[in-house]
């Protein structure tokens, strides 16, 4: 025989099930809100799902008072408080809700992904529009709480960096009721006052605590600025909405003072630098055209006429000195080749022959007598001896043969 | 006597850029050296400018307080 129940039984069944089970009587519950209807007799109805699922749930307007402190809509992440139990009605089970809070870090983190996505969608965060930060700054805009580490960083390290740098505060509210609009009237004042670069920013935080950063209003105010504009919310790690719209992202507020201010010992050390470069320049083109004018110098001088004229003096003693040195050459050659003459004229005079006894005979017309032919008796005749002259007179002829 | 800088609005990069020219064309030999001086001079004027463009002046931090308002800031 089988047992056959009724679907009261079943139901029943079950539901004692779930109220014999501790857990499903007090739990909470994280997920995102849909279907979410507030009923007209004060009862919320919606399904709490996540990626896997979905559960109804019910709060019943008796438990709004307590449980519920803002106006639940879909899309909302929330922790739900209560019951898990069978609606026999319907043979469902569901969640009796009697507490239920936003879940903050989840939807955050939701809605944090959905703004980006849009922005990001809306190109705001292209590098098309990210405007360079200017080198060298005369004023920086500062968006922070005016109490803090985060103003106390940017002061010190600016002002170690340059202490010539004005900078001008807006004291914004950076977290809380406020705050996004806050940040967004200190950026657009900072505009106004048209400063050189805006540092927009806070120190560090929980998600919930830098959340202005992630507002859109904020987003707006960065992308619209027509002043470059650093944002530099909380750590290292935390990544916001404004660190995506900003001209340059900065990990801390410490480093976005880097960013923003030059350092005027480096400006200084530069100037410094140009000025020995130029002086140099300057050194070696006076040198190149001192070594130039040299070298013209002394090209034009081997080509004046002076120059011609002393060569061609220089050339003309040099051809005088030679002429003279050959003249005596000449001479010398020709005295010495009178020398050889004179002495064999020497060995040729008549006179010597007269000193060693002979003698010359000579008519009385001066000839020499040489054959007896040119004489006959009674011719005068001179005879020349080695100191004189003897005057004879022929007697006679007589011919002889010698050898 | 070297021509004075007209831009008032130049930024220190621009004046370091144009010195930067200058010296670039100083290296140019066939330069002369009229034109020479002429580039040293306002090389040393743009550096001249550079240094006068910082306002050595140290600067309190200045507050917003209101509408175009400031205050220091302690």
């Amino acid at each position: 025989m089988r047992n056959v129940y009724t679907v009261a039984q079943v139901n029943s069944f079950i539901k004692n099930m779930f109220q014999q089970e501790p857990l499903l009587n007090l739990l909470t519950i994280k997920g995102e809100v849909s279907n979410c209807k507030y009923h007209s007799s004060g009862h919320i109805y919606f399904t709490l799902k996540d990626a896997s699922g979905a559960i109804s749930c019910v709060m019943f307007n008796g438990n709004r008072a307590a449980g519920l402190k803002f106006q639940m809509k879909d899309g909302q992440q929330v922790l739900v408080t209560g019951t898990v139990d069978v609606y026999p009605r319907d043979g469902k089970y569901q969640v009796y809700a009697r507490k239920i809070e936003p879940d903050g870090e989840g939807a955050l983190f939701e809605k944090f992904e959905r703004l980006k996505a849009e922005l990001e969608e809306r190109g705001m965060f292209d590098k098309c529009y990210k405007r360079p930060i200017p080198k060298y700054i005369k004023t920086l805009g500062v968006v922070t709480a005016q109490t803090g580490a985060a103003v106390k960083d940017i002061i010190n390290v600016s002002t170690r960096r340059n202490p010539y740098v004005q900078i001008i505060l807006y004291p914004a509210i950076v977290q809380g009721d406020g705050a996004a609009e806050s940040v967004a009237a200190g950026i657009e004042a900072l505009e106004r006052m048209n400063v050189d670069v805006i540092i927009v920013g806070r120190g560090g935080g929980s998600i919930e605590d830098l959340w202005a950063f992630n507002e859109e209003v904020v987003a707006n105010a960065i992308f619209n600025c027509n002043i470059p504009i650093i944002s530099a919310v909380g750590h290292e790690t935390d990544t916001t909405i404004s660190d995506f719209v900003a001209d340059m992202r900065a990990p801390t507020p410490s480093a976005a003072a880097e960013l923003a201010v030059y350092d005027v010992s480096l400006l200084i050390q530069d100037i410094n630098d140009y000025q020995d470069i130029l002086g140099r320049r300057m050194m070696d083109k006076i040198n190149l055209l001192r070594q130039k004018e040299a070298n013209d110098r002394r090209l034009l001088q081997h080509l004046s006429p002076v120059a011609r004229i002393r060569d061609q003096r220089m050339r003309a003693a040099q051809s005088r000195d030679r002429l003279e040195r050959l003249m005596l050459e000449r001479i010398r050659d020709k005295k010495h080749l009178l020398d050889v003459d004179i002495e064999r004229l020497k060995a040729l005079s008549p006179l010597d022959k007269l000193k060693s006894g002979f003698s010359y005979i000579a008519d009385k017309d001066g000839q020499n007598i040489k054959k007896i032919s040119q004489v006959k008796a009674g011719d005068e005749l001179d005879i020349y001896v080695s100191d004189g002259l003897i005057r004879a007179t022929a007697n006679a002829t007589e011919k002889r043969d010698n050898g | 006597m070297a021509k004075k800088i007209e831009d008032k609005e130049l930024s220190i990069e621009g004046a370091f850029e144009q010195v930067n020219e200058k010296i670039k064309a100083l290296e140019n030999s066939d330069v002369s050296l009229e034109d020479s001086f002429k580039l040293f001079q306002e090389g040393m004027d743009l550096l001249k400018y550079c240094n006068e463009s910082i306002d050595k002046v140290e600067k309190k931090v200045q507050k917003i307080i209101g509408d175009g308002q400031t205050e220091d800031f302690e």
